[in-house]
């Protein structure tokens, strides 16, 4: 057994990308596997090693090595009906990450979601831990409101914030970093118990809250929306949206209907991570796993553990739920920079959304942090 | 066909069996197949094995798979079907030869991995998902025989894990070239839909397509047996992501 600094534990984001690792996977003499042979055989895959991930950080020229692991859980069987199924997977990919003896272990997307984030529900590992990456999840997520809101000329201070998912992980943490800085903040879940507990904390800090359990009840009061809800398939509309509204899609899977229509709205998906010491994947899935429109993109949560692991922080940074504090995503956001992890170039499903208004990739991803400082400080 | 059923059933189960009784036959016929088959290479590798406990433990295990063969015509006669088995069939003959491929070479380590990781793997599968639909002792009867092969595996897991500690390379290399070729027949031979002619082990036309009648497909058949065959090359070391694409590049 070689020792490993991280693991990555993923789930195919759609059919699409499973498709593609797939026929990647075929190489290029064979034709792909046609889309009901996918759709067939993947749910038979049991969770394993897809390749190998090597991180680079700026410092020192390190480099963490690590793996990445796919649950297989197929893209139409996250929902609760499947619960028993899905968290076997999980705890089985976490079985092959402590296996292969990494010291820290990304738990991305539904992983960290289906036991909530509750590590005990994870296999015995004596030199392992688990992180569930929201905490740089939420740092990515603030950073791309504000940059947006600069990209827009908008006023944090003079906009209503809605949260859809706000008593999620994610959202709660959304919610402390965004709203002492929002002149009004509406959450939104399914359970009216837990948004009220959340509004109770934040009204004690001073800010003003509303809840609803209905979407429509806030869309058209909202100027920002963060759509951060466990939602198995990307099934949000966002009906009735104000013109001109800043939404955030942070969801993996992705909340947003693609038929959600929403005239006007400057749309991004959030809580990406850039890292500019590269990755380098063996074999070569590169924009294949990660399939964004800029090189070196990932999820929030799965960088969380290669920046810990760079940093040689082997501990369980984010776990539980709900207890994600704008300290600690200052805390993770400095660590991330100190090893070139910076705010992804914002982009939608029809492409980079700053084309034209910024130049130079890596430039405009650092700039995420830079001026004005991290995601949780006032905005001057 | 109307088929002549055994009065212990209790009468909906009559009903049942009798009606889909063609299917269960041809399902009957393909694993009584595989019995005789692995039958004829146990005896094969007792001829290559040197040591003489070697010798009896293949010629014993040559006499179990003969038992579940006549367990499966057993069970096709309760339900008044005759089964026919075919060695000679198309995909039986190209994974019967593969195997004597490693006879003549007497390659007792490849022999193993062909019967034991392949088409074991295989067995265990789909006779554990025809166990959970298959209705009384016919369902219990492959359930059994599931266990017993799962049984063997873990047996020559335990021998192969050892000699794959010697020189894994080597093992690899020995373990991809079997892969490539036999498991490539086995994927044809599991295809969803037989694109190639009949197999020449059902009876008329192929069961695939009214294998749903008995709540099973041939899709699930063909995952579990994938699903199982990774869970064994897991089990013997192999790092998951060269099986994954070596399940990947397999034909559908
Ligand atoms: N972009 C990135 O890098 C990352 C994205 N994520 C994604 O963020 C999302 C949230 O994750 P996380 O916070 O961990 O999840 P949690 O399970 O902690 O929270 C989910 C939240 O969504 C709410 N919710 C679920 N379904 C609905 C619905 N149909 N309508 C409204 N609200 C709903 C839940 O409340 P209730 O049950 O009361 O409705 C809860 O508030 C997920 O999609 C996750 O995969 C996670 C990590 C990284
Ligand atoms: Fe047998
Ligand atoms: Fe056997």
């Amino acid at each position: 057994m070689t020792s490993l600094d991280f693991a990555l534990i993923g789930h195919p984001e759609s059919w699409r990308a499973a498709a593609d690792v797939l026929a990647f996977l075929r190489g290029p003499e064979l034709t792909p596997l046609p889309d009901d042979e996918v759709r067939d055989i993947l749910p038979w895959i049991p969770p394993r090693t897809v390749c190998h991930v090597d991180a680079g950080s700026p410092i020192a020229g390190a480099t963490a090595r690590g793996l990445y692991i796919d649950s297989f859980i197929p893209p139409d069987r996250l929902e609760a009906a499947n619960l028993r199924e899905n968290i076997a997977r999980v705890r089985a990919a976490a079985a092959s990450a402590i296996h292969s003896g990494a010291k820290i272990v990304s738990l991305g997307g539904f992983s960290s979601i289906l036991i909530e984030g509750n590590f005990d529900q994870l296999p015995e590992r004596r030199d392992t831990v688990f992180t569930t990456g929201n905490t740089l999840t939420v740092a990515f997520i603030v950073q791309g409101i504000r940059k947006m809101c600069a990209l827009e000329g908008r006023n944090l201070r003079n906009e209503t914030l809605l949260i859809v998912g706000a008593t999620g992980d994610v959202g709660s943490g959304c919610a402390r970093c965004l709203a002492p800085l929002v002149k009004r903040v509406l959450i939104c879940a399914r359970n009216v118990e837990r948004l009220r507990r959340l509004a109770a904390e934040l009204q004690a800090d001073g800010v003003q809250v509303e809840v609803a359990t209905d979407v429509e009840q806030f869309s058209a009061e909202a100027g920002i929306v963060i759509c951060a809800a466990s939602m198995a398939s990307p099934a949000l509309l966002l009906g009735g949206l104000a013109p001109h509204a800043i939404v955030c899609d942070a969801g993996y899977p992705k909340n947003l209907s693609p038929g959600a229509d929403m005239p006007g709205a400057r749309v991004f998906f959030g809580g990406l991570g850039q890292i500019t010491g590269g990755l380098r994947f063996a074999p070569d899935l590169r924009g294949i796993l990660n399939r964004h429109p800029f090189p070196n993109v990932v999820h929030g949560c799965l960088l969380e553990g290669i920046a810990l692991a760079l940093e040689g922080r082997f501990e369980p940074f984010s776990q539980g739920r709900g207890s994600i504090t704008p300290e600690r995503v200052a805390e993770i956001e400095s660590i991330a920079a100190r090893h070139g992890i910076y705010l992804a170039p914002l982009y939608n499903a029809q492409g980079p959304v700053e084309a034209g208004r910024e130049s130079g990739r890596l430039a405009c991803s650092r700039r995420g942090v830079s001026p004005g400082g991290g995601s949780c400080q006032q905005q001057g | 066909m109307e088929a002549a059923v055994d009065f212990a059933q209790s009468p909906t189960e009559c009903t049942t069996i009798s009606l889909s009784a063609p299917i269960w036959q041809d399902v009957l016929a393909q694993a009584m197949t595989g019995e005789l088959l692995a039958a004829m290479n146990y005896t094969s590798l007792s001829e290559v094995c040197d040591d003489p406990a070697e010798v009896a433990e293949a010629l014993e295990h040559a006499q179990n798979e003969r038992g579940h063969a006549a367990a499966f015509a057993a069970e096709g006669r309760r339900i008044g079907v005759n089964v026919a088995s075919n060695v000679d069939a198309k995909h039986w003959k190209r994974l019967r030869g593969a195997f004597l491929g490693c006879i003549a070479e007497r390659d007792f380590i490849g022999c193993l991995i062909v019967q034991e990781i392949m088409l074991e793997s295989f067995a265990v599968a789909s006779y554990s998902r025809v166990g959970k639909v298959a209705p009384g002792s016919l369902g219990e009867t492959f359930a059994r025989i599931a266990a017993e092969e799962e049984e063997h595996i873990e047996h020559a897991l335990a021998f192969l894990r050892t000699e794959r500690a010697r020189d894994a390379q080597r093992f690899d290399d020995k373990l991809h070239r079997l892969h490539l070729e036999v498991m490539t027949i086995l994927a044809q031979m599991l295809a969803k839909e037989c694109k190639d002619g009949h197999c020449e082990v059902c009876q008329t036309s192929c069961v695939k397509p009214s294998l749903f009648e008995v709540r099973l497909s041939a899709a699930e058949l063909r995952g579990a047996s994938l699903q199982q065959y990774l869970k064994t090359l897991d089990m013997l070391g192999i790092p998951g992501e060269v099986s994954l694409s070596w399940v990947a590049q397999l034909p559908v």
